[in-house]
């Protein structure tokens, strides 16, 4: 076997590798109640993020992914966690209220969504350059973070979701073309999710201090 | 052109760096009117003389883009003149202060500049950034009155518009996959429409099939389409008056417009049948869902959401059932609705503020307390339902040539159901608001001139337009309608 090809099975191998340890993670937040611990999970899952696209920058000699890779660090890994800490101190709700489904019911729930993503993913399989199963992970992902933003009921762990559901589409982006979108367009998603976020941030602070709660359920007024 | 971006963004910096009311409103109006003047004259240019483009093809407008570009112009220029008016109101009954003015005042250059880089961007990923940029902007605009219910109305509307967004990004991210390995895809300008529209009948029809879906799905939530559009009617009706004429009469066209590019993709990629059925049960559901809505509604703010919900679904069943008048209906109707729009969403604008309740059983005989509010409402009424001589009748009337022409007579039946039904609500209710005897004797309350001033001008476009379309203005439909077609 010549460097390269075998060169291109190890970044594959590691690529499917952390891309599995982000499909862990989702499943462990879909479960978890803490808010602080939930956004220490998300933190972890960016930064398996961020190995991803470290790998295919080195391999697959794509230097504007590097960019990709750094801005992905300094964001979701550094910056978004620590700005969701702080508002989830501030508003001093640490714990999720009971989810409309229970931690078993969910877990198994999002197990079934995760069949679901490989089966859509399946027809694409074999055109994917990197590892196998890395776009039916990323549809996992988006699947099980639309999943939880239904189930759960405060503000904060909405916000998560969302944020999963992104690095579920950065995946996708980063799997299916192997070199990431152009560099424009990355930044440009960059800086509009830490936007979204601190918007989403200002929303959660308003709702805390008319309803006196983040609980998305009494925002019921407005129906027909 | 980059003047036209240049002038929102600026204005909104220094209504940030100023602090008197008088300075906000000359920046937001002189930006405005710039913007608006350089709208037509892209538009003029493109009709003329055929696409345009900057900066080494990162922006570049055909017709289409310039029709939206046009319209998003010529809207926000009416909503900045309403908007003095509305706000010196709003201040003066100590609805608002000066710190949600300012924050009305830089946020809504940012929102339009956002609406305005949309349709001329010819990378989509940088379109789905500039949508999703307008609505972060509007969100803190649709809470502005920062209520209980608003800010219930901002969270939905960010929720539902993110869960949208994140999927367009997927069904973009999937366009591009489905480019991959193409000549000239992986250069720089491997994510741009002309690249792609170039090579589309090369494309991976798999990839582009799921794309297709995910994109209307996506820009579909945005747009309003059913059963998508659950937060429409809250933020309509909870963002102050100009802000949500701008939602409904602007931003809806930058989502349709996305709507379009990628309806022409699939098209030359998959052949007319595969997203023309999609399209065309997406538009006719969502024209089915807004009636029975309109007819029981009881809040006419919220009737106003239910009637663009209504429009989005004409505008895209137009584009589903193709052919020469479906397509040409579609860009008509572009047209006409960011035409007439803004006149309802003012004349409801007044009627809230006279009577501050959005509730039609609370007010009554309007046209003795707000004579001109009153004629106008029942004169945009008839233009918004359809009725001739006005434009909206025209393109509905194509659209529905266009179902008759692709044999599709069940849909074109239930399209004409869903229209006559909303017709009947929207008559029944806004005659009763109009006429009858005012509730209880109240001084007549003058209109303030900034608002008529914006009225005046938007009825004046649609009275022109009723009966003479500019040359120009009909070559460049003609040519969007061609685009559309598949022929650019």
């Amino acid at each position: 076997m010549n460097t390269d090809a075998l060169s291109s099975a190890i970044a594959s191998q590691l690529v499917m590798l952390f891309a599995a340890l982000m499909l862990v993670l989702q499943l462990l937040l879909v479960a978890q109640q803490m808010l602080l611990v939930a956004v220490r999970l998300y933190a972890l899952q960016s930064l398996m993020l961020t190995a991803i696209a470290g790998v295919v920058a080195y391999y697959y000699n794509a230097p504007h992914v590097y960019i990709v890779a750094v801005l992905t660090l300094a964001g979701k890994v550094v910056f978004l966690p620590w700005l969701l800490n702080r508002i989830v101190r501030d508003i001093k709700i640490h714990k999720e209220v009971e989810p409309l489904l229970n931690a078993a019911t969910s877990t198994l729930i999002c197990l079934g969504l995760a069949v679901l993503g490989f089966i859509v993913a399946r027809p694409f399989t074999t055109l994917e350059r990197l590892g196998s199963n890395t776009l039916a992970i990323a549809v996992t992902l988006l699947l099980t973070g639309f999943f939880l933003m239904f189930n759960r009921r405060k503000a904060i762990t909405q916000v998560l979701a969302l944020l999963t559901v992104e690095n579920g589409i950065m995946l996708a982006a980063i799997a299916l073309t192997s070199y990431g979108m152009p560099l424009v367009v990355e930044i440009g998603i960059f800086f509009d999710v830490l936007v979204a976020v601190m918007v989403l941030g200002i929303l959660v602070y308003r709702i805390r201090e008319s309803f006196d709660s983040v609980d998305t359920a009494k925002l019921t007024r407005l129906k027909g | 052109m980059i003047l036209l971006l240049l002038a929102p963004i600026a204005a909104g910096l220094f209504c940030l760096a100023s602090a008197s009311r008088a300075a906000w409103e000359r920046l937001n109006l002189g930006a405005f009117g710039i913007v608006a003047v350089l709208t037509i004259r892209i538009a003029l240019h493109v009709s003329a003389r055929g696409p345009v483009s900057a900066f080494d093809g990162f922006i570049r407008a055909d017709a289409l883009s310039a029709l939206v570009l046009l319209l998003t112009g010529l809207v926000s220029l009416a909503c900045a003149i309403y908007a003095v008016g509305y706000f010196r109101r709003e201040e003066t009954a100590g609805r608002v202060s000066c710190v949600q003015l300012r924050r009305y005042y830089v946020l809504t250059p940012l929102f339009v500049c956002a609406m305005l880089l949309a349709p001329i961007v010819d990378n989509l990923g940088v379109m789905w950034l500039a949508i999703e940029a307008a609505t972060l902007a509007s969100v803190l605009l649709v809470t502005f009155y920062n209520k209980k219910a608003s800010l219930e109305a901002g969270w939905k509307y960010i929720i539902i518009g993110s869960i949208g967004v994140s999927l367009a990004l997927f069904g973009t991210v999937f366009v591009y996959y489905a480019a991959v390995g193409l000549p000239g895809t992986e250069t720089r300008g491997g994510m741009n429409w002309s690249v792609l529209m170039t090579a589309a009948d090369k494309l991976n029809p798999q990839a582009m099939r799921l794309a297709f879906i995910l994109a209307l799905l996506g820009y579909g939530t945005k747009a309003g389409l059913a059963p998508m559009h659950t937060w429409k009617p809250d933020a309509y009706a909870e963002a102050p008056v100009p802000a949500a004429a701008l939602l409904g009469a602007a931003f809806i066209n930058c989502a349709i417009y996305a709507i379009m590019r990628f309806d022409t993709l699939a098209e030359k990629c998959l052949g007319h049948d595969f997203s023309g059925h999609l399209l065309a049960e997406f538009g006719v559901g969502s024209i089915l869902l807004a009636a029975p809505f309109v007819i029981v509604q009881r809040n006419f703010r919220r009737l106003l959401a239910y009637s663009s919900i209504d429009h989005a679904g004409i505008m895209v069943a137009g584009l589903g059932f193709g052919g020469k008048f479906g397509v040409l209906g579609a860009a008509l109707h572009m047209l006409f609705h960011a035409v007439t729009k803004p006149l309802l969403f003012f004349c409801a604008g007044n009627v809230q503020q006279r009577f501050s309740t959005p509730y039609f059983r609370k007010v009554r005989g309007v046209i003795h307390a707000l004579p001109c509010t009153a004629a106008l409402f029942f004169m945009v009424t008839l233009a918004v339902t359809g009725l001739p001589p006005f434009g909206i009748f025209q393109s509905e009337f194509n659209v529905l040539s266009g179902a008759l022409a692709a044999h599709d007579d069940c849909m074109a039946s239930l399209f004409v159901i869903g229209i006559v039904a909303i017709f009947a609500g929207f008559l029944i209710h806004v005659s009763n608001l109009c006429l009858g005897a005012p509730a209880r004797p109240s001084p007549i309350l003058t209109e303030s001139p900034w608002q008529l001033t914006a009225m005046a001008f938007v009825s004046l476009g649609i009275l022109g337009l009723a009966f003479w379309i500019p040359g120009w203005l009909y070559h460049l439909v003609g040519q969007s309608a061609q685009i559309l077609g598949g022929n650019p």
